[in-house]
This record gives structure tokens, C-alpha cells and sequence, in this order.
């Protein structure tokens, strides 16, 4: 056999080989056997000595030519392979994507929290600021100042929650308790600051009343107030309608009712249009097709007299919420003792 | 107070079914709470006519009957025994419902059909008698629906009456403002009083010794009575109203009371000592037993009406039993008073006795209107009890009151509404409501407007507006927005980081709690606090609910544990939660508390349960520490650090405080294993709680862009074998001292113990990034850097280098 046809074998049996290797592993076995310092192309090559001088050329030429047509194919060869080892073993890694997913562990604000939240921001856009209170207070704030009488029964041992002092009070006004209302924020505000005022005053409140589905010993109420120059009652009409639409959707009905407050006149309690049927009447409504959610009015001129104001001169109107019950409407939440439980199977709904 | 439409129709006109009142009334002032349709529990019950009664043929008992019921006659099997042939009576025909839910169905009894049956009151519950059918007025015609013959054809208006309007808590009240609101007369019931020649100033006297506490005191006397008892109409208003028939007298002052809001009280003049009445404060020592038959000790601030002996009723609250109108009476003396509300006020609370009388008073009657009821019932009585009325009225009145006269502008009016209403408008709303006004001649159109004495609330210009407004009706007034609203507002600095406080914890994992200010002292020795521990002087309640509620808190720990102990004892062992709420301190020289906000959390279980890519690890000290590092980093804060702390409360090894720039803002630590079993907690608890002002105080949220690094660094690591008694803190520093200008990151990879460290050892592995701003650093630099560091250790704190 002339070395031109050895070389032509060879160069079949070498693609052969290639082509038929069927791992990484056996196409670099081949490479060895054929193109390696010890291969048998490299042995053909060394053995290119014993030709006549005249031939070298061509046969050095073609046995390049075979050498760059392997190496080629090994490379396509090699890519392949890969390619198909990739494909399999992306087959293997294959997961079930119904287990379930690795949840990042993050928490929630209490739903109260999440109402105050949103009554503040509400207010916020209306240009309120925020001012908080004592929630121990004295007598004077909670009930004398805001008009309340004396044998009010609301200041009653059975109503409101009184603090022991160390000196007895030298009047009722004296009385230290627990405030039973947001309102004395009003008072405080005005004898600390000059109109024009829009607060909103959030926190907890506290009447003796035992634990039941409604009642509860601690609630939370947000105050609102508003006193500066020309305040009218229908602004109040209008401020409210604006915040129980934010807060309820913006297709709820608004009413004032005239209703009586000590510290507001004329007075209001305000209702919405039922959440749950759309005011045609339903369990929760008790069929009105309303749903009271506060209660306001316009500052009654006494309430001016006792912080120093001239009722000539500002008028206002305040307003107040109970938070539980506004939560309880909007969230359907039917036991006020939940929201103070803290039973995370509660907190996790919200 | 519940008022029936009919009895307000005889009152004032209207052409309102009972919710289109309801909603004129509820846009007026005045809530209904409800409508009670009546008679509609007694749907095919008719009046029926025995015609003819025969024996049972097999039973003794029963008798069989034929009723005629207008279109048919009908056998009935029936077991009263009061009725005779003619008679006509309620008969609940086959398919009525009765209000015992019993179903009427055709029957057979002993052996004979019967297609119905007749009825007493208590069988229909329109009254109690159970004894006999109910045997109906001649006049009721046969066939006719029973409802309509007993006026039962009625609805009941549940009001709610605030307590600025007593003058609503009677008929003729509610009509005055219906009338006022659909713009009809009020029509009083006329008197029409026959009395006979006998005065009554010849059969008794009043002296009223304290005219403070009783400004008026009205009484009548009227004889030959029959006690009887009442017609069917007025018991059936009294029902409606919620009352008791009992007999025609008490009726008859219950029932003014409900028309007039008046109370009444009926002696038995007859058991009055010295037949007369004393109006006086209780002498010490003094006793009654009232109607409810109670025997009562009084003391001298209670006002009580005596005979010349002894107390007889406890005066506005409740009346004597041993006066007590009763079967035998025949002459009354009939009081009509006016009482002080506080007096009364004091009196129902000190004897915890509320009544419908109390009631009333207490909210402050009109003085004017005693007489008026009086002889209201004087009337009735002589035309239901057949009694005769002696001349005159005792009437002991010494300061009557004056209707009130108060200036009204109508510019005021519509400056507080935001309305335009014109002085004719305004005049004409008040006109409605029985008020008389007048132009002032002097000022430019200023009211003058005469206030009746029985609106007690009307007593300055502002109560005039309300009233106005109310009728003018709310929905009329133009809804706007405050002029200059919207130039202020949003939150404050401290607010806004309060805000975000919540926001990191909540983000961190942690679920928000809020548990109850108050607490019970025994929490506190649920964490061991010794007696003279400064925890435990907290701020007691003169009226608590409970032991549990009868202090302030003054920690939020044990509110934390709680919950923690709720949801373990319903299987939740994970809980991871937080809550920012005021704790309260007394003040030395203030009358209120201190009342800082804290921000406490607590930590037990593992974040998650056993999943199926990881096992549940139980959280620790450094999970609640991990919490503090990110809300301080969060906040701003700088420069803190913990110290070891002991507390009652804490595992001694696992107890610290917090410090920011060296004070002290809060604690952090795992709980006591006996905290622990106290509360009943499976797992170990970690909590911190931080006062909330100081965080505020050293927080910032303002940020400065700091340059990334612009150059690769060189990260290398080391691993020390110490002393267990010394701190990562110790190695930290001195890494950060000698590291120099090149030393960027430190972060501790790994801490071992046992294997090949020795004990009382422990290995720590750092690994530090080293970086220079300018170049890339090359390793032989940071080699050289370490080095440093390596030889720092091993000098200072005896530190060997693993390998
Ligand atoms: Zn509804």
C-alpha cells in the first residue's frame, strides 16, 4: 500500500471512529489514537523521511489536510457531545414543580394598625397633622372641658376607668382615668396652639365595659378637628364624605343624622351606604341599609370659651371614629375580643 | 321609648306608612331603633260567635261547639269552661300560626272533628290571662280579623331619645315633632274634667320643706273609685309601649306618663297618716319597703314623699308598698311632681334602683307640665274607675318658671351651617316647633325667640341653630371643603420614624400584636420580679373589671408571653411578634403618668416548621439580635453595643442591654427556663424591648452616597484558636486596630469547638477583605497587612493560628 493510501485509510478509519464515539471520553481516545504525539497520523508523518524528495510535498500537504479535517470534525464531534451530555443532564435535574415554594418569612402590621394607617393618610391628603395624647388623663380633659355635666352618666365608677392617686383629687375635675375618648386631644391641642388647626389624633381609648362580641375595655378611636376661620357645617358635611369614600369605595352614600353630643352642636352620627348590600338592606345593616361609622358635629362654643378662644371668631368641627368598628364593617370581622386575642390564625388574614 | 302609631295619630295628623316616618324621624334627631308591626302573629284569627254548645260525647271535659265565623260555621272541640252560647270570641282558623308557633290543623279529638280552635289572651299573647277564652266586646263584628278589632293593627316605633330631649320621652313630645316635621298640628288630648263640690284643700295638705330638690309638687284626690281591671284599648297601648297592664288606676298613670312623658304616682289616701303629704330629705335611720318589695334603708340626702309619720315613696323613684293602690282602694291621692334631676340621679344610683319614673327626671322635666298630666289622669279615672274628682289641685309652686327669651341672628345661623336661609325661613322652623319668635326692633334683623319650658336643651343662640339645622334638614346643606384646608399636615420627624420602626420589624418578619394596657400584678411575679422591683410600681385602677385588668403596664413583656402562651396552648409554637405601645410611670410632683412608648418583641420556635428543603431551627439570642442590627442599620444608628446584663426575668448567661452612643435604650435577652414554664412555652423565648424616643432621638434617616470601590480587593482568611473567655468583640477590635487604611470588610465565617480545639478553647474564622481606593490591590500587600494583624494576636490575646 502506497503511504497516499495508507493515509486515505486512515483518514476514514479516523472519521469512523469520531463520528461513532459516543462519549467525551471515547472521541479523545480517538484523538490520541489518530492525531497524538504517538498517534498514527503523527507515525505516518515521521515515516515521511523515507520518500523520494519529490514526493514529500504532496503527501506533507495531504497528510495536513487530513489532520485539520479531523481536528475540525473533533471539534464538531465534541460540541455535540456536549451539547447532548447538557441535554441529558438538564433531563436529570428536572423538578416537581408542585412542591411547594421557599417562602421568605415576613410579617404584618395588626389589622387596627393597617386602618389607623389608612383613616391618617386619608386625612393627610386633607392637610391634617397627626397629634397624639395621653392615654392617662385627668377629668378636667376627658369630660369638664369637652361639656360633659357632672353626673354625667358616663363619669360614673360603672362607666369609666379611674386611676388610684396618691392625693385625693382636690375636685372631680382633679380625677386622674383613663381617657374614654380621643376628644381631649381637641382640648390640649387648642390651649397648646393657635388656629387655624386640622388634627387627626389616633389612639387607645378605655371604658368598663366587660368583654363581649361588641364590647371591649380597650378600643381605639381616631379624633379629627378642624378650627380656623369660617368653618361651616357643611364643610364638616363635605370633609366626612370625602373620607368615607376613600375609605369604603367611592360609590357609598353618606348621611348626617342629628344626634347629641355634649362638646359638638349641632351634632351628627354619620352613616354610609351598607358595605354588604349596597343599602337594600341586609343582617349587618339590620336592614336600613346603613351603616353608622362616627359621630361629629360642629365645636360647641363653650368647648372655645374654655381654651380661650373667641367663638366669634373661629368655629370648627370635630369628629370621631371608632377603629374596631370601622375595621369589624370593612373587614367582616364579627368578634371585637379578635383584634386583642392576637391568634396569629387571626393576624395572618390581613 | 317605644310609641304605637296609632296612639300618635290620635295626636297629629300624618300621611306617613311607619318607615317613611321612621326615616323622617332618623333624619330629624330622632333614631329609630326599630318597627314592630303588631297583630301580625295573629294572621287568620277572626271573631267568632258560639252559636251552640254541646257535651263531648266522650270526654267529660270537653264541650263541641259550632261557631260562626260570618261565611261558615264551624265545629269546634274546645276545654274552657267560660264561655256561653252568643258569646264571641278569637278563633284561630285551620292553618293561622299562632304566636307560640303552634299550628292550627284539622283535628280529631276524642273521636269528634274539629276545624280550629277558640282562644284565651295567653294563647295569642296579647295578654296573660290564661284562665278562659278570651271573650271579646259585644260590638266586635263576626268574621272580622281579631288584629283590627283589638287595635292591634299597629306598628311600634323603638326610638332612641337622647338625653337633651326628656321632653321626647312622651306621645304628645314625638307628635310635637312630628308635626313640626311634616308641617300638621299638634293636637293635645282636650281636658274634660267634671269635679264634684268637695276641695280637695279640705282633705289634705302638702308641704314641700325642700323646694330645691322639689320645685313643684301637683296632687289631686279623687274618690269612689273601683279598681278594675283597664279596657282593652289601653292595655293594649300599654303593651305596646312595653308595659304591664295591672290595674285601671296604675294604668291609668302609666298611661299619662307614656302620653305626656310625666311620671305619676297613685297613693292610697286612705293609708296616709293624717291623710297628707310631706315633701322632705329621708332622717337617719328612717326605712321603707317599696313596690318591689324591698326593704330599704335611707339616709338624709334622699328625698322622700312621708305622711305625717313615715316615709311612703321614695320621691321620682319608686312608690311605698304599703300605700300601694290595691283592690280595696277607693281613694286616691294622685301626685304630679316636679323633682331635682341630680337628686334623683343620686338616690337611683345609691339604691341601684332605675325606673321609668327615675328615668324621666333625671333627664330634667319641664315644671310646667305636672298639672296638665294630673288632671289628664284625674279625667281618665273618673271615666274608667268611676272615680270623683274633688275641687281643685294642691299645686305648691313657688318659683315658677319663666320661658326663656334668647337672640337669635340669622347671619350667625348661616355662618355656622354654610347656608343662605333668609329670617323667614329661620322664623318659620322655629314657629314649628312651638317656639314664638319676634323681629327685634332695635337691631338689624335679629331674632327674639321665646322658648317654651319644656325644651329644658334650648338654652342658647347655638342650641337655636341646631334646631334649625336639623329640620332644615343636614342633607339640604351644601357639601365644600374647609376654605384654606390642605396648607399643613403629614407627619413629623418622630412620627415619620415611629412609622418606619414598624415598617422594618414587620419586614424582619415580625407579626404586630397589640395587647391590653392593663395587666395583673401577678404577671409580675410570672418573671420573678422581687418585691422592691421598680417594675412593679405601676399605676393602679380605683374600678378595675378583674385582678387580671387592675393595673397599668409597665413592661410589654408579659402582654408578649401572653400571646406567645395563646397561641401555644392552640398548637402555634412559632411566633414571632412585636408591639409598639405606651408603658406608664407615675411622676414624682405630676398628677399624670409618664407614658413612653416601647417597642418590644418576642421570639420562640423557628421561623418555620420541618420542610422539605430544610429542618426547622430553633430561633435564639442571635436571630432577636439579627433583628436589633437591621432596624439600628435601618434607622440610621450608630455607635451601640451590648452589655451583660443579670435580670430576674433573663437566663443569666443570656441577658444584655442595649446602649447607643452609651446610654441605655432598651433590653435584650433570652427568658428565664422558670419565665419560660410560667407562661407555658415548649421552646426558649428571646425578647427585646427598646423605649422608642431614643431611637428616634439617635436615628437618621438622611443617607450620604458613599463611592463604590472602584478596585478589586483581596479577600483572605484566618482561623484563631482563643480562650473561650474571650469575645468576638476582643478579636474584632484588634483586627480593626491593626488592619489598617487597607482593611475594608470583617466577617466571622465560623466558630468551632471541640475536634482537634483543645477545651476551655475555641476556634473563630474571619475572613477579611482588604481594598485600596486608588489601585488594584496586589496579595502580597494584603499578606503583609494580615501578618500585622496576626502577630497582634497572637500577642494580645494569645491567639494560635490554625492552618
Ligand atoms: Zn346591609
Amino acid at each position: 500500500m502506497s503511504i497516499r493510501e495508507e493515509l486515505r485509510c486512515l483518514a476514514e478509519e479516523a472519521q469512523r471512529a469520531i463520528s461513532q464515539s459516543s462519549s467525551l471520553q471515547e472521541l479523545n481516545e480517538a484523538r490520541v489514537k489518530f492525531l497524538g504525539r504517538k498517534g498514527q497520523l503523527t507515525a505516518i508523518l515521521k515515516s515521511l523521511g523515507k520518500l523520494p524528495l519529490s514526493e514529500r510535498p504532496t503527501v506533507g500537504y495531504l497528510a495536513n489536510e487530513i489532520r485539520e479535517t479531523l481536528e475540525e470534525s473533533i471539534v464538531s464531534r465534541e460540541k455535540e457531545l456536549k451539547k447532548e451530555l447538557l441535554q441529558k443532564k438538564l433531563e436529570a435535574e428536572k423538578v416537581d414543580i408542585t412542591l411547594p415554594g421557599k417562602r421568605p418569612c415576613v410579617g404584618r402590621k395588626h389589622l387596627l394598625t393597617q386602618v389607623i394607617e389608612e383613616i391618617i393618610r386619608i386625612f393627610m391628603g386633607l392637610g391634617y397633622s397627626v397629634v397624639e395624647g395621653p392615654e392617662v388623663e385627668l377629668d378636667y380633659y376627658n369630660f369638664e372641658a369637652l361639656n360633659t355635666p357632672p353626673d354625667h352618666p358616663a363619669r360614673s365608677l360603672q362607666a369609666t376607668l379611674y386611676v388610684k392617686t396618691a392625693h385625693e383629687p382636690k375636685s372631680s375635675r382633679e380625677e386622674v382615668l383613663l381617657r374614654t375618648h380621643t376628644s381631649p386631644v381637641q382640648i390640649r391641642v387648642m390651649e397648646r396652639m393657635k388656629p387655624p388647626l386640622y388634627v387627626v389624633s389616633p389612639g387607645r381609648t378605655y371604658r368598663r365595659d366587660v368583654a363581649d362580641p361588641t364590647h371591649s375595655p380597650m378600643f381605639h378611636q381616631v379624633e379629627g378637628f378642624a378650627v380656623d376661620k369660617r368653618i361651616t357645617f357643611g364643610d364638616l358635611k363635605g370633609t366626612l364624605e370625602v373620607f368615607a369614600r376613600e375609605m369604603f369605595g367611592k360609590d357609598r352614600k353618606v348621611r348626617l343624622r342629628p344626634h347629641f353630643f355634649p362638646f359638638t352642636e349641632p351634632s351628627a352620627e354619620v352613616d354610609v351606604s351598607c358595605i354588604v348590600c349596597d343599602g337594600r338592606g341586609c343582617r349587618i345593616c339590620k336592614y336600613s341599609g346603613w351603616l353608622e361609622i362616627l359621630g361629629a358635629g360642629m365645636i360647641d362654643p363653650n368647648v372655645f370659651n374654655v381654651v380661650g378662644y373667641d367663638p366669634e371668631k373661629v368655629t370648627g368641627f370635630a369628629f370621631g371614629m371608632g377603629v374596631e368598628r370601622i375595621a369589624m364593617l370593612k373587614y367582616g370581622v364579627n368578634d371585637i375580643r379578635l383584634f386583642f386575642e392576637n391568634d396569629l390564625r387571626f393576624l395572618g388574614q390581613f | 321609648m317605644r310609641v304605637s302609631l296609632n296612639w300618635l295619630k290620635e295626636c297629629v295628623e300624618f300621611d306617613l306608612s311607619p318607615e317613611e316616618l321612621a326615616e323622617r324621624l332618623n333624619l330629624t334627631g330622632t333614631a329609630v331603633e326599630g318597627i314592630e308591626y303588631l297583630g301580625k302573629d295573629l294572621q287568620k284569627v277572626v271573631v267568632g260567635q258560639i252559636k251552640k254548645i254541646k257535651q263531648h260525647p266522650n270526654a267529660d271535659y270537653l264541650k263541641v261547639c259550632s261557631v260562626d265565623i260570618r261565611d261558615k260555621e264551624l265545629q269546634i272541640v274546645c276545654g274552657a269552661k267560660n264561655m256561653k252560647e252568643g258569646d264571641k270570641v278569637p278563633v284561630a282558623l285551620v292553618g293561622a300560626k299562632l304566636p307560640s308557633g303552634l299550628e292550627i290543623k284539622r283535628a280529631i279529638i276524642k273521636g269528634v272533628a274539629s276545624e280550629g280552635m277558640m282562644c284565651s289572651e295567653s294563647e295569642l299573647k296579647i295578654g296573660e290571662d290564661a284562665s278562659g277564652l278570651l271573650i271579646l266586646d259585644e260590638s266586635a263584628e263576626v268574621g272580622e280579623d281579631l288584629a283590627k278589632v283589638l287595635g292591634l293593627e299597629d306598628a311600634v316605633l323603638e326610638l332612641e331619645i337622647t338625653p337633651n330631649r326628656p321632653d321626647c320621652l312622651g306621645v304628645i313630645g314625638i307628635a310635637r315633632e312630628v308635626a313640626a316635621i311634616v308641617g300638621s298640628e299638634l293636637k293635645k288630648p282636650k281636658i274634660k274634667l267634671k269635679e264634684v263640690d268637695r276641695s280637695i284643700h279640705q282633705a289634705t295638705r302638702v308641704d314641700v320643706l325642700d323646694g330645691d330638690l322639689c320645685p313643684r309638687y301637683a296632687a289631686r284626690i279623687i274618690d269612689d273609685i273601683t279598681i278594675a281591671p283597664s279596657p282593652l284599648w289601653m292595655k293594649r297601648r300599654l303593651q305596646a309601649a312595653g308595659f304591664r297592664a295591672i290595674n285601671n288606676v296604675v294604668d291609668i298613670t302609666n298611661y299619662v306618663m307614656l302620653e305626656t312623658g310625666q311620671p305619676l304616682h297613685a297613693f292610697d289616701f286612705d293609708r296616709l297618716n293624717e291623710g297628707r303629704i310631706m315633701v322632705r330629705t329621708a332622717h337617719l335611720g328612717e326605712t321603707i319597703v317599696t313596690l318591689d318589695g324591698v326593704f330599704r334603708q335611707l339616709d338624709e340626702t334622699t328625698l322622700v314623699i312621708a305622711d305625717a309619720k313615715e316615709p311612703i315613696a321614695l320621691a321620682g323613684v319608686m312608690g311605698g308598698a304599703h300605700s300601694e293602690v290595691s283592690e280595696g282602694t277607693t281613694t286616691i291621692l294622685l301626685e304630679s311632681a316636679n323633682f331635682n334631676p341630680r337628686s334623683i340621679m343620686r338616690t337611683s344610683r345609691k339604691l341601684g334602683l332605675i325606673t321609668e319614673s327615675s328615668n324621666r327626671f333625671e333627664k330634667g322635666l319641664d315644671p310646667n307640665g305636672p298639672v296638665y298630666a294630673a288632671d289628664r289622669a284625674a279625667q281618665l279615672m273618673q271615666e274608667l274607675a268611676g272615680g270623683k274628682v274633688f275641687k281643685g289641685v294642691i299645686d305648691v309652686y313657688p318659683k315658677p318658671k319663666r320661658v326663656l327669651s334668647l337672640t337669635l341672628r340669622p347671619q350667625r345661623v348661616n355662618d355656622i351651617l354654610g347656608t343662605n336661609l333668609l329670617p323667614k325661613q329661620i322664623t318659620q322652623i322655629l314657629e314649628s316647633l312651638e317656639l314664638k319668635v319676634s323681629q327685634l326692633p332695635t337691631r338689624n334683623s335679629q331674632l327674639e325667640v321665646h322658648v317654651p319650658t319644656f325644651r329644658t336643651d334650648l338654652e342658647q343662640e347655638i342650641d337655636l341653630i341646631e334646631e334649625v339645622a336639623r329640620l332644615y334638614g343636614y342633607n339640604r346643606i351644601q357639601s365644600t371643603l374647609p376654605e384654606s384646608g390642605g396648607k399643613r399636615g403629614g407627619l413629623n420627624l418622630n412620627q415619620r420614624i415611629s412609622l418606619c420602626i414598624k415598617d422594618i420589624l414587620v419586614s424582619c418578619g415580625l407579626w404586630e400584636v397589640i395587647t391590653f394596657s392593663f395587666i395583673g400584678p401577678q404577671q409580675f411575679d410570672k418573671l420573678m420580679l422581687p418585691a422592691d422591683s421598680a417594675l412593679r410600681e405601676a399605676i393602679t385602677l380605683r374600678n378595675p373589671l378583674s385582678e387580671e385588668q387592675s393595673i397599668m403596664r409597665t413592661t410589654l413583656l408579659p402582654g408578649l408571653l401572653e400571646v406567645l402562651r395563646y397561641n401555644a396552648h392552640r398548637n402555634r409554637y412559632n411566633v414571632q411578634i412585636f408591639e409598639v405601645g405606651h408603658i406608664f410611670h407615675s411622676r414624682p410632683g405630676e398628677i399624670l403618668p409618664h407614658e413612653p412608648v416601647m417597642v418590644a418583641a418576642a421570639l420562640t420556635g423557628s421561623w418555620r416548621d420541618n420542610e422539605w428543603h430544610e429542618r426547622a431551627k430553633l430561633l435564639d439570642f442571635f436571630d432577636a439580635k439579627g433583628i436589633i442590627e437591621t432596624l439600628f442599620d435601618q434607622l440610621g444608628i450608630e455607635d451601640w453595643h451590648l452589655n451583660r446584663t443579670i435580670r430576674p426575668f433573663f437566663h443569666p448567661g443570656r441577658g444584655s442591654e442595649v446602649f447607643i452612643k452609651g446610654e441605655m435604650v432598651g433590653i435584650l435577652g433570652e427568658i428565664h427556663p422558670h419565665v419560660q414554664e410560667a407562661f407555658e412555652l415548649p421552646n426558649p423565648v428571646t425578647i427585646f424591648e427598646l423605649e422608642e424616643a431614643k431611637l428616634v432621638k439617635y436615628a437618621s434617616l438622611l443617607r450620604h452616597f458613599e463611592e463604590i470601590p472602584k478596585y478589586p480587593g483581596v479577600t483572605l482568611d484566618i482561623a484563631l484558636v482563643v480562650d473561650e473567655v474571650i469575645s468576638n468583640e476582643e478579636v474584632y477590635k484588634i483586627i480593626h486596630r491593626w488592619g489598617g487604611r487597607l482593611l475594608g470588610e470583617i466577617h466571622l465565617f465560623d466558630l468551632y469547638r471541640g475536634g482537634q480545639i483543645p477545651r476551655g478553647k475555641k476556634s473563630l474564622a474571619y475572613s477579611l477583605t482588604f481594598r485600596a481606593d486608588d489601585r488594584t490591590l496586589t496579595e502580597d500587600e494584603a499578606k503583609k497587612a494580615l501578618e500585622r494583624i496576626i502577630a497582634r494576636l497572637k500577642k494580645e490575646l494569645g491567639a494560635r493560628i490554625r492552618a
